[in-house]
């Protein structure tokens, strides 16, 4: 079993299929994430918005739609939905489905960092607008530059659990024949149907990988807080 | 030398759903005016003062100031808030930023915005940032701040955020600042620090609309005092004839219980 494995990973160099396979998991939940905390955060400010006008108004339903949409269905269907049906009909052909899933887990994520950002700008005080305003700084500026930087600095770990979430989520993309982390792993079994070492290993790559995380967050937090008390 | 009409309030009135807050106000400031409002609590005092810069948007009635009215919503209020100081009860200063950049934030960002005045000063973003802190600095020091600008506002005590909170005001070169309790949240020993650096603004010349429990300061150093009971101007005098010789029965028993 583990002389198996070894032939596989290195003799055979299956190392280099597994490394390809980490990268194009980290890629997709990088970019996914990124994606996710920008349209999170347009969406938490469209939303949080005052109501007196009919624009935001009707912003906002929209908003809440796209967030139903994408909480209401499962992932692998929505990245089936964007590879099998969104493509087609939009008429673009892909070499590979990477791009696809990095969109598809973006749009996903930021229906869930929507909620999170909405919350963390709840969580700052409404003397920070007012101030902000009240030195003729526009809504749109003081949003930016004082209420966001706040509003992250009180969800950074929630959003960590995001990250998480989406990057052991992204062993889906298979189903689109994008060869992942999960994929790559896979193929060093396939040859003899021996999975045990391969799936064993996997875990513990993601494993790693989400510990990785958590200690980054925890970094960052404690440097964020340093830097204002 | 007749003086200039810096702000003009004309039968103001707000309401929230069907409590009606203020019921008709009307205010003349003049420059110089140092202008302290009292009155008991929920009377409409502070709303009044959150209605002169809109941020509480007014239900009726005229704020005239630099020749338009505030109260109408397609002015562009940002404008004018520039020229309008407002300190809060509780600070407010940015917490995600160090005082300098308090300071410094508003003048910066709003100067970068208006690319035809900086084109036509023929200044660089990078001039405009290092006249904003220069600024900043000698107004940090001239209340004894300037070892603390680079201190973020949790590092600094109550009367120092509010000082900071004052110069971050007075940063925009304002035709009128207005201090909402500006003393009500402070330990009793920093309430002095802080009616200083307003005592020292007033004499500089400085137009000021004070909300206050400070019986004291509106006494010393305002030059009018208006007492606003039940969302109506209520009372209004000298600071002598206010306190020495009060008119209405509901103000002669406010000050009573205050003095």
């Amino acid at each position: 079993m583990w002389n198996e494995f070894i032939k596989q990973f290195i003799t055979l160099k299956g190392y280099e299929n597994v490394l390809n396979g980490l990268w194009i998991t980290v890629q997709i939940a990088v970019g996914g994430l990124l994606i996710g905390i920008l349209i999170g955060t347009i969406i938490a400010v469209v939303r949080v918005m005052p109501k007196y006008k009919r624009l935001p108004r009707i912003l906002d339903k929209i908003c809440v739609c796209y967030i139903e949409l994408f909480r209401g269905t499962p992932m692998v269907v929505q990245l089936l939905i964007g590879y099998w049906v969104l493509l087609p009909a939009l008429g673009i052909t892909v070499d590979s489905g990477v791009p696809v899933a990095i969109i598809m887990f973006g749009l996903n994520s930021g229906a869930y960092v929507s909620e999170i950002m909405r919350s963390g700008i709840q969580s700052v005080d409404p003397g920070q607008m007012e101030a902000g305003r009240a030195v003729g700084l526009t809504y749109a500026t003081t949003m930016l530059k004082i209420v966001v930087p706040q509003a992250v600095k009180n969800i950074l770990p929630t959003l960590g659990n995001e990250f998480i979430v989406l990057i052991k989520e992204t062993s889906i993309v298979s189903f689109i024949a994008v060869t992942d982390l999960y994929k790559s792993f896979k193929q060093l079994g396939d040859p003899t149907y021996d999975y045990t070492m391969p799936y064993l290993m996997l875990a513990l790559t993601y494993l790693i990988m989400v510990l990785l995380i958590s200690w980054g967050v925890r970094a960052l937090e404690a440097k964020m807080k340093k830097s204002e008390r | 030398m007749e003086k200039q009409l810096v702000l003009s309030v004309k039968n103001l009135t707000k309401q929230f759903g069907d409590n009606q807050v203020l019921k008709g106000i009307d205010l003349d400031v003049y420059e110089g005016d140092v202008v302290a409002i009292i009155g008991p609590s929920g009377c409409g005092k502070s709303t009044f003062l959150r209605c002169i810069n809109c941020l509480e948007d007014p239900s009726g009635g005229s704020i005239m100031f630099d020749g338009e009215d505030l109260a109408d919503m397609k002015v562009d209020i940002n404008i004018h808030r520039q020229k309008i100081g407002m300190v809060f009860q509780q600070f407010n200063l940015f917490n995600n930023l160090c005082v300098l950049d308090n300071i410094t934030l508003a003048p910066v960002t709003i100067a970068k915005k208006n690319k035809k005045a900086l084109r036509a000063q023929g200044k660089t973003v990078a001039d405009v940032k290092a006249e904003a802190e220069k600024r900043a600095m000698e107004l940090l020091k001239a209340i004894g701040l300037e070892d603390k600008a680079a201190a973020y506002p949790s590092q600094i005590s109550g009367g120092q955020k509010q000082r900071v909170a004052i110069v971050r005001a007075l940063a925009m070169n304002p035709k009128v600042i207005l201090f909402d309790e500006p003393t009500s949240a402070l330990d009793p020993e920093m309430v002095g620090e802080v009616l200083d650096v307003m005592k020292e603004l007033a004499k500089q010349g400085m137009t000021m609309v004070v909300v206050t429990h400070e019986m004291g300061f509106a006494r010393e150093v305002s030059n009018r005092v208006i007492f606003i009971d039940d969302g109506v101007i209520a009372e209004e005098n000298t600071p002598a004839e206010f306190f020495g010789n009060p008119q209405s029965e509901r103000l002669k028993s406010f000050l009573a219980k205050v003095l």
